[in-house]
């Protein structure tokens, strides 16, 4: 039996499948059934970050983020959608996520594995031709349970300090 | 173009629109929709609006510690706010006065000194310059450094830990500029012993619409709870009663200040104090008046504008659809970059000695209803991405006047009122909209005062501050 500690090539195939599903859910508003994917104990945070001196340790600002869910506000996030009064998104966006640079590693509990990939999130709305694009790094735990993988945490480094789209409505 | 006066003249049309909608808000209540999504407009009002008024810089506790620093804006020009070598709250044009280079480049961090990296003359954080490379060599005993330090920002105070600047030598204290508005500050500022501090940094992302939308909205809308925020109306997070704006005041001060100040509609069960906790609640009775007191027992949500750009929010909120409601602290700077585009600083502040378990409910009530990802403000950063690109069009600029008739003939002011400014009696109103645009419209057909035209009218007020700092 695989275990978390041996990451094996079926290991990182089946993580690499899973976000690819996950993206073409998303992509196509299919947020209820992302939410199945999800874990009862999801932490979902996307930090904050500024531009400081390379000598900083760290531009990651502590104590706020541009958003930090668990599972009960994500639920919200969905039901909010599935109302017909979610003007942000109604019409809805059209959105690609592309995931690349995937790298699978042990999690730290036997039953987790550690997933990294890059995220570019491209974003268009209404009949402007203009876009927005988003670019990150995701840091995800996935927990395996019967029948594939959970989200249980993800953490959305975004590459710029001012966000250049107006709002992150969109799942990243 | 400009008048000999160095100031910019405003062009016929423009001087037409505005006077005409000098006369029409006051007479019909109504405002040109030109004014919302104009180059002209724009660039007008860059030096008559925020040339002239205070604009919000940063919260003290941003920079609590000698050398802290953060970078900020008024307009397009950008000051460094740092707590000096003495504990001094300054601010700096972020600009080497040889030739024009950020002598800070970062957002925010902790330093004694900023040095230039064009040619590595260096300022103490009090902005005076005390190091040139190579100054003997290069400028002989020729270069007199006291006469180059870093400009000042015009005129800088402090209200209750937030740090104002302004670009005019000349303009009225902050202290008289904030006027009636103060008595409402308070109740937000000055509730607890310690005071407030803003966690992190503030979220900063780009809308494309127009920042006076925002203030606008801040100031007084109640109205657009119910429709803009409808999803979260059905999800519970809002009162679901329609009318529950009617269970509110809609007060507006002098100089374009105004807020709302909203409680719970009959029979329904929320706590006095925006359910502050008790030891916050046992300070706010302590230090604010009676009629301050009074004003803020019923209170769930107050919403306000500072003119021009500081926006105050402070609401009881659920962080999600299965748990009880806690209050936070917002404020926002609706930061322009142009006719159809703003940034947006959103703060989360918070009583610096207020219980943990508080300040973690608070916070998650902010990130996930405001803010950039908030299930709330998303739906308000579309509608005026929207206005903004409709009214930017020829017809619609030319024709349209926005309705800004609520409440006409339906309320007089409210004698009762225990706060100062004027106060009407339900917050389904529009005269905080309309006193907001009308001293915007007032600064705008205002001209300049005179001045020498040499482009150097602040250098007087300039070593002035200096002067007094040394002293």
């Amino acid at each position: 039996m695989t275990t978390a500690t041996e990451i094996t090539d079926t290991t990182v195939r089946e993580a690499t499948e899973w976000l690819f599903t996950e993206a073409e859910l998303l992509d196509a508003g299919k947020y209820r059934e992302w939410l199945d994917l999800v874990a009862e104990d999801l932490s979902y945070v996307v930090p904050l970050r500024v531009t400081r001196e390379r000598e900083a340790e760290t531009d990651i600002v502590e104590g706020l983020t541009l958003m930090d869910d668990d599972w009960d506000s994500m639920e919200m996030r969905v039901l909010r959608l599935e109302t017909e009064y979610a003007w942000a998104e109604d019409p809805p966006s059209r959105s690609r996520h592309f995931v690349t640079n995937i790298r699978v590693a042990a999690g730290e509990a036997e039953d987790e594995v550690a997933v990294k990939s890059n995220l570019l999130l491209y974003r268009t709305r209404g009949d402007v031709a203009t876009f927005d694009i988003l670019s990150g790094e995701r840091h995800d735990v996935l927990r395996r349970v019967a029948g594939g993988y959970r989200l249980a945490k993800r953490v959305v480094v975004l590459d710029q300090t001012t966000v250049m789209t107006h709002n992150l409505a969109l799942i990243m | 173009m400009s008048d000999a006066k160095g100031g910019h003249m405003l062009r016929d049309e423009l001087r037409q629109t505005l006077e005409q909608g000098l006369r029409d808000v006051e007479a019909d209540w109504t405002v040109p929709a030109a004014i919302i999504n104009d180059p002209e407009m724009h660039d007008a009002e860059r030096e008559r609006v925020f040339g002239r008024s205070w604009v919000f810089l940063a919260h003290e506790s941003e920079i609590s510690e000698r050398g802290d620093y953060v970078v900020r804006y008024i307009s397009e020009d950008q000051f460094i706010v740092c707590r000096d070598e003495d504990g001094e709250v300054r601010g700096h044009l972020n600009s080497c006065r040889h030739r024009g280079m950020q002598v800070c480049r970062a957002e925010m961090g902790n330093t004694s000194h900023f040095r230039c990296p064009y040619h590595g003359w260096t300022y103490n954080n009090k902005g005076s310059l005390v190091g040139v490379p190579a100054g003997r060599e290069a400028y002989g005993n020729k270069l007199d450094k006291s006469l180059w330090q870093l400009k000042p920002v015009p005129k800088l105070d402090t209200y209750k830990g937030l740090i104002f600047g302004c670009l005019d030598p000349e303009a009225q204290s902050l202290e008289d500029y904030l006027g009636d508005m103060k008595f409402y500050l308070d109740i937000v500022l000055d509730r607890s012993d310690a005071g407030l501090e803003v966690v992190g940094a503030p979220q900063r992302w780009v809308v494309d619409a127009n920042w006076k939308l925002g203030a606008d909205n801040f100031v007084g809308d109640a109205y657009h709870t119910m429709m803009t925020h409808r999803s979260m109306v059905e999800l519970g997070l809002a009162p679901p009663d329609p009318k529950f704006a009617l269970y509110g005041e809609h007060v507006h001060t002098e100089n374009g200040h105004g807020l709302g100040i909203i409680g719970p509609p009959p029979g329904m069960p929320l706590p006095e104090f925006l359910g502050m906790p008790e030891s916050i609640v046992e300070q706010l009775q302590r230090r604010l008046s009676p009629e301050q007191v009074e004003v803020f027992r019923p209170v769930t949500f107050i919403h306000g504008t500072v003119f021009p750009n500081l926006s105050i929010g402070n609401f009881l909120m659920s962080k999600d659809h299965v748990s009880p409601p806690t209050s936070f602290l917002t404020l926002r700077l609706w930061h322009p970059l142009g006719p159809d585009k703003m940034e947006i600083m959103s703060f989360f502040l918070i009583e610096k000695e207020a219980p943990d378990w508080y300040k973690e409910e608070s916070y998650q009530a902010y990130v996930r209803t405001f803010g950039i990802s908030g299930a709330f403000e998303q739906d308000d950063a579309e509608n005026w991405r929207s206005i903004t690109r409709v009214l930017g069009a020829q017809y619609a600029k030319k024709t349209m006047e926005l309705n800004y008739q609520m409440g006409r003939g339906v309320y007089e002011p409210d004698p009762d009122w225990p706060g100062p400014g004027k106060a009407f009696p339900m917050d389904y109103a529009e005269a905080n909209q309309r006193n907001f645009m009308e001293y915007w419209m007032q600064l705008m057909v205002t001209d300049p005062a005179p001045h020498s035209g040499n482009g150097k009218v602040s250098d007087d007020a300039a070593a002035e501050t200096l002067a007094r700092a040394e002293a």
